[in-house]
Order: structure tokens, then sequence, then C-alpha cells
């Protein structure tokens, strides 16, 4: 399918209620602009092989039209010697779109770091982890906060293979996530956690999709939005367990933080069970700072904008709490603390 | 016995919440180096006392005063209480999801004592502090109050006051929920404070007082101090309980 022969997805869309179509195109949405390949650097040498990028395999409108713009792929594999992977990815420019997959043969680590200035950036990455492997990967996006983000990813996960996945959303002016995970095989298992931080006139939509297609599959996902200023936060997701994957188990937790009366959230986890022999729940929370929490803290000697701060690194870390790989928790938390010291008034 | 400085005066001080009055003319002072224990019935303020001594929003007081170190304490905001050396070492403390034990401490007390704390002093510290208290370095990674049982968060706020080093000191209800020897470790930690702060402690009995001994000890009916004494009191309370005081009002 091309873009160009493609309807622009209505509003009425579940995945494009909040965010329109209009509102991600770099300009005219019939519009295929010039881009630049988004850079990608690593740490220490991995085997990263760069190609022409080719047409997406999904017919998903936006996966459809980062492919177009993207010039190139990028091919991360693991290795059995690459036990760690710390990439860094920088936009520049005034568009710059990529895809990115990953080749997984091996257990791995992946923190992936995306920075710039583009004024718009478009990443799809795509995933096929093979079996019997543990994959933690962690995204933070600190785009400058004047570019818009599109971002698609794609997870495939094959039998007994378990995936930590960690989000977090700290840059970007306006920025749409649409995160697709399939638990393809028994045993597989997902374990994902999104923050995200909004400040100034920032909107961050994130959606997340999480496919049980196999039976005895689990997946948990806890997304934590701690809304500031006028911005305007919101997660959608859609939980499906498919009619023979029974004994599967999946949960989903949504919690808002609203720190200003301007800020918004908006929170649907959705679920369409069709097996029997199930565990799935799903539940969704938006409440301002807890008076008691505050008054706690200060009476510890922390005044009012401290322990403002405090919480809100707490609440936006607390959404790791399922995460267990010690290097994903410790870039999560430098990175909170980071950027929380820079951005929250003390 | 030599008295110290005066560390808070309380005079004829009514408080409300919401509208419905629960101190009604409450009349306290304590020195440095002085333990005083209030014990009453459920409801009848105690709590109530050691929250509005820290400032909290709910209670206004629409009576009396309170002054500590002998300035008014109206105008100061519940941190700027805290960095004057108040310490409240609540009944129910608060759950901080996220913020680990270790972050907590250290930035508190640095907000406290408004110095930058190296890590090694802090750490040196923090180590003497838990080894007294019998409190594993594990805790340090969790989650301030998240998940704790009674005990480990009363032992948590006991190690707060160790760091924080109060001048006046507010226990309320410290003793509930610990096991005997947790109360002994409790009692320890406090009786550490006393001799360089002003400590009040609330209770419904008389076990904590077996391990930290009262200069003097209150029995509080209906948001008053109805009778004053020394430890014998805490004694007769709990022999009695408090009908024969309420027959005296």
């Amino acid at each position: 399918m091309k873009y160009a022969d493609m309807a622009p997805p209505p509003r009425s869309e579940h995945l494009w209620r909040y965010t329109p179509w209009h509102w991600m195109h770099p300009s005219d949405i019939e519009i295929i602009p010039d881009a630049l390949p988004i850079r990608f650097e690593a740490q220490e040498p991995v085997d990263m092989n760069t190609n022409i990028c080719v047409a997406s395999s999904s017919n998903e409108y936006a996966r459809v039209f980062l492919h177009e713009v993207a010039k190139s792929s990028t091919i991360v594999s693991s290795s059995k010697d690459n036990e760690l992977m710390n990439l860094y990815a920088v936009a520049s420019g005034h568009v710059a779109c990529s895809h990115l997959h990953f080749n997984i043969k091996h257990s791995v680590t992946i923190l992936l770091h995306l920075s710039g200035e583009a004024d718009w950036c478009g990443l799809h990455i795509t995933s096929k982890i093979a079996k019997n492997l543990n994959v933690s990967f962690a995204i933070v996006n600190e785009l400058s906060n004047t570019t818009t983000y599109l971002e698609c990813q794609d997870w495939d996960i094959a039998q007994d293979s378990s995936v930590e996945f960690a989000g977090i959303t700290l840059g970007g002016f306006r920025t749409k996530s649409d995160i697709r995970s399939n638990l393809n095989g028994r045993g597989a298992n997902m374990t994902q956690a999104i923050s995200t931080h909004g400040i100034g006139q920032r909107h961050s939509d994130h959606h997340i999709e999480i496919h049980h297609v196999e039976p005895h599959t689990t997946s948990s996902l806890s997304a934590h939005s701690a809304c500031d200023d006028e911005s305007h936060l919101v997660t959608t997701g859609l939980l499906t367990i498919a009619r023979h994957a029974n004994r599967s188990d999946a949960g989903q937790v949504f919690r808002n933080l609203l720190l200003s009366p301007k800020a918004r959230a908006e929170s649907l986890p959705e679920l369409e069970v069709l097996a029997d022999d199930v565990s799935a729940a799903h539940g969704a929370a938006s409440a301002p700072v807890d008076e008691n929490q505050m008054h706690y803290m200060m009476s510890r000697g922390f005044s009012p904008a401290e322990a403002s701060s405090l919480i809100v690194e707490g609440f936006l870390t607390a959404a790791f709490g399922e995460i267990k790989n010690p290097s994903i928790i410790d870039a999560v938390r430098t990175r909170l603390t980071v950027h929380l010291e820079c951005h929250i008034k003390r | 016995m030599k008295m110290g400085e005066e560390v808070l005066r309380i005079e004829n001080l009514h408080v409300s919440v919401e509208g419905v009055e629960i101190l009604k003319g409450l009349t306290l002072t304590i020195h440095k180096g002085e333990i005083h224990a209030i014990m009453g019935r459920n409801g009848a303020g105690k709590s109530t006392l050691a929250n509005v001594i820290m400032g909290h929003p709910a209670y206004e007081i629409t009576q009396g005063s309170i002054h500590y170190m002998s300035k008014p304490l109206d105008e100061l905001e519940v941190f700027e209480r805290a960095r004057a050396g108040m310490f409240l070492s609540f009944q129910y403390p608060a759950v901080i999801p996220g913020v680990q034990v270790g972050t907590f401490l250290k930035k508190s007390t640095q907000s406290v004592r408004q110095v930058e704390l190296s890590a090694r002093d802090f750490r040196k510290e923090l180590k003497d502090a838990m080894g007294m208290l019998n409190m594993d370095s594990s805790f340090l990674s969790r989650y301030v109050n998240d998940g704790f049982s009674g005990g480990e968060k009363k032992r948590l706020e006991i190690l707060q006051m160790l760091l924080l080093q109060p001048k006046l000191a507010l226990l309320d209800e410290t003793d509930s929920g610990l096991d005997i020897d947790a109360l002994k470790i409790v009692a320890q930690g406090i009786n550490m404070v006393a001799p360089l702060a002003g400590c009040l402690i609330i209770t419904h009995y008389q076990r904590l007082l077996d391990h930290v001994k009262p200069d003097y000890v209150h029995a509080m009916i209906d948001g008053r101090i109805v009778e004053s004494g020394g430890p014998e009191l805490a004694v007769k309370l709990e022999e009695q309980g408090y009908e024969w005081l309420e027959q005296h009002q």
C-alpha cells in the first residue's frame, strides 16, 4: 500500500482520537517531505548496518508514511559479545526520519537515547526477538521542546522470551507514539513501563497495544504521566487476548498526576479478551499531588517546590517498579533526576 | 533538676477542624532535656496537638498561642518549622512511591541542616544510625514507607529523628505496632535524642514509658490537660483508666 493511495485516518478511530494526523504531519498531509536520516551511534562497537529503507510490512497509516519518508533502515544485530548496547540517535535538520530494526538472537540490554533539534522527527522501531531470550530495552526521548515526534514501534516476541521495555518522554513539543507488541509464542512475556513528563504546552500521546496471540503468555503495562503547566498527556491502551490464548495473564495500569489546573490527562485502557481461561485487569486514575505526602515531606524540611519535585520524580520512577534490569533502572533514574533538576522550579 | 532553656510554650490553645473544636484551652511548657508524655483516650485531641504544633494546614488555631524557642510559631511554614529544629514522628507516615529511602534521607537532612553533605560523611552517619536501630542497608533502596510493616515505618521515623537532630521531638504513638524488641530499639533512639531536645511523647500505653522515663506525664480529656504528674501518673492511668479523672471534671 502506498501513502498516496490511503485516506487519512478519521478522528473517530481510537488511535487518532486525541492527536489527529494533520497535527503530526510535518507539512501538507499529501506531501512526502524530504528528510535527513537520524544519525545513530553506539558507545561500544556493535553490529550496525544501514540500508535503503524498504516499504513497510504493515498497512497502518503512520508506518507506511514513515517508511516512505525515511531514506534508510539501520539494522542493529545482537551478538554474544554485546550484552549491553548504548545507542544514541540524533535528529537534526527540518525533517529527520529513519527506520531502526533490532535483529535479536541473544539476550541483550539496549539503551536508546534520542535527542536533537529537528523540527520534525519520525522513527519506526521494529524488532524480532528469537526464542528463549531475556531482552531489556529503554528509550529516552530528550528531543528539543519544539520538535514534533512521530514514533511507531513493533515488537515480535517468540516463545519463552521475555522483554522489559522502559520508555521516558522528557522532550518534544508534540509526540505521537504507537507501540505494539505481539506475544507470538508460549511463555512469551512483555513488561512495559512508560513515564511522561508534561511541561509547557507539550502534547504527548502514547498508544500501547499488546497482543496475546498464543496461550501461556504474560504482560504488564504501567504508564505514569505527570502533567504540569498547560500540557496534555494521553495514554490509550489496547490489550487483546486471542480466542485460543488461554492461561494468559495481562494487566494495565495508567496513572496521571495533575500538577496544574490547566494541565489535562486522558487515559483509556481497553481490553478485548476472547479466551475464557485468562487473568486480565486494567485500571486508570488521575489525581493531584496528595496533600498528606506534601505535608509529610515539608515536615522533613523540603520547601513546597522541593517536595513537589521529589514527589513527581518518585511518581515517574514508580512506573518502572516491575522492571528488574539494573542498567535500565539506573539509566531511567539518572535521566529523570537530571531532567527534573533542570525543569522544575525549586 | 536544672531547668534547660524553654523549647515550647503553649498557652490556652483552642484548635478547630472543619468548625469542630478539638483543643479547648490547652497549656503546656517544655524545656530542653525534658520528656513529657501525654496520655488520653482516642479522640481526646492528642494527635491534633502534635499536628497543630507542626503546622498541618487542616487545623485552625482559634485562640491562644504557641511559642517555639521563645518566638511565635504562627508565621512559620511547615518546612520552616522543620528547618528550625522541630520534628514530628507521624502516627501514619505518608507513602512516597518511587522515592528511595536513601535519597529521601539525604535530601531531607540537607534541607533541614541547609548544608550540602558529602556522600562519604552522610553514608557514615547513616550507617551508624541504622546500626543503632538494627536496620538493614536494604532499607535504603526501598521506596519511602511503600509496603513497610507498621514496625518498619516507626523505625524509619526514628531513623529520621536521629539524622535530623531536632530541638523539639514530637512522637505521635510511635510505640503502636511495635513488638517488644522493636520497642526497645525505638526507645533507645528516643533516649539518644532526648538530652538535647524537648520531647513530647503521645502514647496510649505505659510500656514505652518503661524504656523512656518521662519527667512529666499529662492526662488529656476532651481537648484539655486535666492532670499532670510524674511517671506514677502513667502507671495509675494504665491501672485505673480515665474514669476517675472524668469524675473530677
